[in-house]
């Protein structure tokens, strides 16, 4: 059973629709009380770093998160949920981050535009046991920060100049674009990271 | 720098996808998934709807076909038509819309944009924008569906958009919609000069025609017709584009 993080922030309903069709189990959560400890949890989240993680600490969620990532609990973390689990953010220099992955995230440019919208290409940078191919692919990303490369990163793409596309470390994942809208390739990072944080599929899909 | 993106745009009334000649007759063409899944099958790289539901009934039934939507792509789609307050952001948002498309209202009240962007962020805010040539304001913006002209001149208009927090421009020119004569390049080319991605609209007729816009300077290229009546599938048009240069996301279709 995967839990997703409703916090108020991050399209839920794509995501819900790729596990489903990818045939893994899933509830929504509007508070970590709701929330079983032993789950996979999913944090989304879309749109202002300083916005989600004030979010996440009024309803709970902020500190219910540290204590996890901080026994190694499988946690997976979507577009700004990587951002999330990164040391901070120059978006909201203010807001700490969970400070799993190294690194601070960054905005993107100058000489590019941003927001960083649509697919870019990504590729593998290191073996790791949650993925089985190392053929490059295409992501999509609508980002405006990101994070700089670091020890945590397993896939990297680059717009203007080279980001984490997918960080790990131990039993946490994160993905800078949205697996569930990145067509095939996205689908099947995404199933294999579910698989590896210890999910196995109800159904084949 | 990322792809080149191909979007397919589906006007959707009462939940159905519709087709319109001049805005008259519209014909029913089918139900918003089944028509999104063939285009995600295709690689398209986004779809693009717009309701233009006039009623409460449409209204209504569109979280549902919203919802459904969601489901079933495995790309990312774009609803705009009739948004009119930072709360239809939310809901569109909420029920699975990727991102979310302004028009008349953004004229009426820019501050929406700001309230938008502040609210769900920049990149779902897409602010769509009808132009036609014109005498003294090099183009001039139209709303309510190109039915009624403003005293907006185009250009000092995007630029503002950009100000206020639009994260994408879906520009179309009125003039050449529906001509299958070719996008307006040179609107094109001051557009692009904006930091915010520009998708180009409107007169789409042949595989040159896409390439041009996009060596015009946009980010992205968006049409109806060619692609619901299989006159140029997408695959086609993607091959072509990537054949001369263009970074284009190819690969095998999704088979989930």
């Amino acid at each position: 059973m995967i839990t997703l993080l409703d916090y108020g922030a991050g399209n839920l309903a794509s995501l819900e629709g790729a596990l489903g069709k990818l045939g893994y189990a899933f509830q929504r959560a509007e508070r970590p009380d709701l929330a079983s400890p032993e789950s996979l949890w999913v944090l989304p989240g879309d749109g202002h770093f300083g916005a989600a993680q004030r979010s996440l600490a009024a309803s709970g969620w902020w500190a219910a998160l540290g204590s996890r990532v901080a026994l190694d609990l499988p946690t997976l973390g979507i577009c700004v949920g990587l951002q999330l689990l990164a040391e901070g953010s120059e978006e909201a220099p203010e807001a700490p981050g969970l400070g799993v992955f190294p690194g601070r995230v960054r905005r993107l440019g100058p000489g590019v535009k941003v927001p960083h919208m649509g697919w870019s290409m990504a590729a593998q940078t290191r073996p790791h046991p949650a993925f089985q191919r190392d053929a490059p692919g295409w992501l999509y990303f609508v980002h405006s920060f990101a994070l700089d490369l670091a020890s945590s990163t397993v896939f990297s793409a680059e717009h203007g100049r080279a980001f984490t596309a997918v960080a790990a470390q131990g039993r946490v994942l994160g993905f800078q674009p949205h697996p569930e809208k990145s067509g095939a390739f996205g689908r099947n990072l995404l199933d294999q990271s579910l698989r590896w944080l210890g999910e196995t599929p109800e159904v084949t899909a | 720098m990322p792809a080149k993106r191909v979007i397919p745009c589906l006007d959707v009334k009462d939940g159905r996808v519709v087709k319109g000649v001049r805005f008259l007759n519209l014909r029913d063409l089918g139900g918003p998934v089944e028509l999104a899944r063939r285009y995600d099958a295709e690689g398209a790289d986004e779809v693009t709807f717009l309701d233009i539901s006039a009623s409460e009934e449409g209204r209504g039934t569109q979280e549902v076909w919203v919802r459904q939507v969601a489901r079933e792509l495995t790309i990312p789609f774009t609803v705009g038509g009739g948004v009119a307050t930072p709360e239809d952001f939310t809901r569109l948002l909420r029920n699975g819309a990727d991102k979310v498309a302004v028009n008349t209202a953004a004229v009426r009240n820019p501050s929406l944009v700001r309230q938008a962007a502040d609210r769900v962020g920049s990149q779902c805010v897409v602010a769509a924008v009808d132009v036609k040539r014109d005498g003294n304001l090099g183009w001039r913006v139209f709303i309510k569906g190109g039915k009624e002209a403003t005293e907006l001149a185009a250009l000092p208009w995007l630029q503002r958009l950009q100000e206020l927090g639009a994260g994408e421009l879906l520009l179309t020119s009125m003039d050449r919609d529906g001509t299958l004569e070719g996008f307006d390049l040179e609107l094109l080319r001051a557009a692009a000069r904006l930091e915010i991605p520009v998708i180009a609209s409107g007169g789409a007729g042949t595989e040159a025609h896409f390439l041009e816009a996009l060596e015009a300077g946009a980010d992205a290229v968006l049409a109806a017709t060619l692609f619901h009546e299989g006159t140029l599938p997408i695959p086609r048009l993607k091959r072509f584009l990537s054949a001369r240069g263009q970074l284009m996301r190819l690969e095998e279709p999704c088979s989930l």
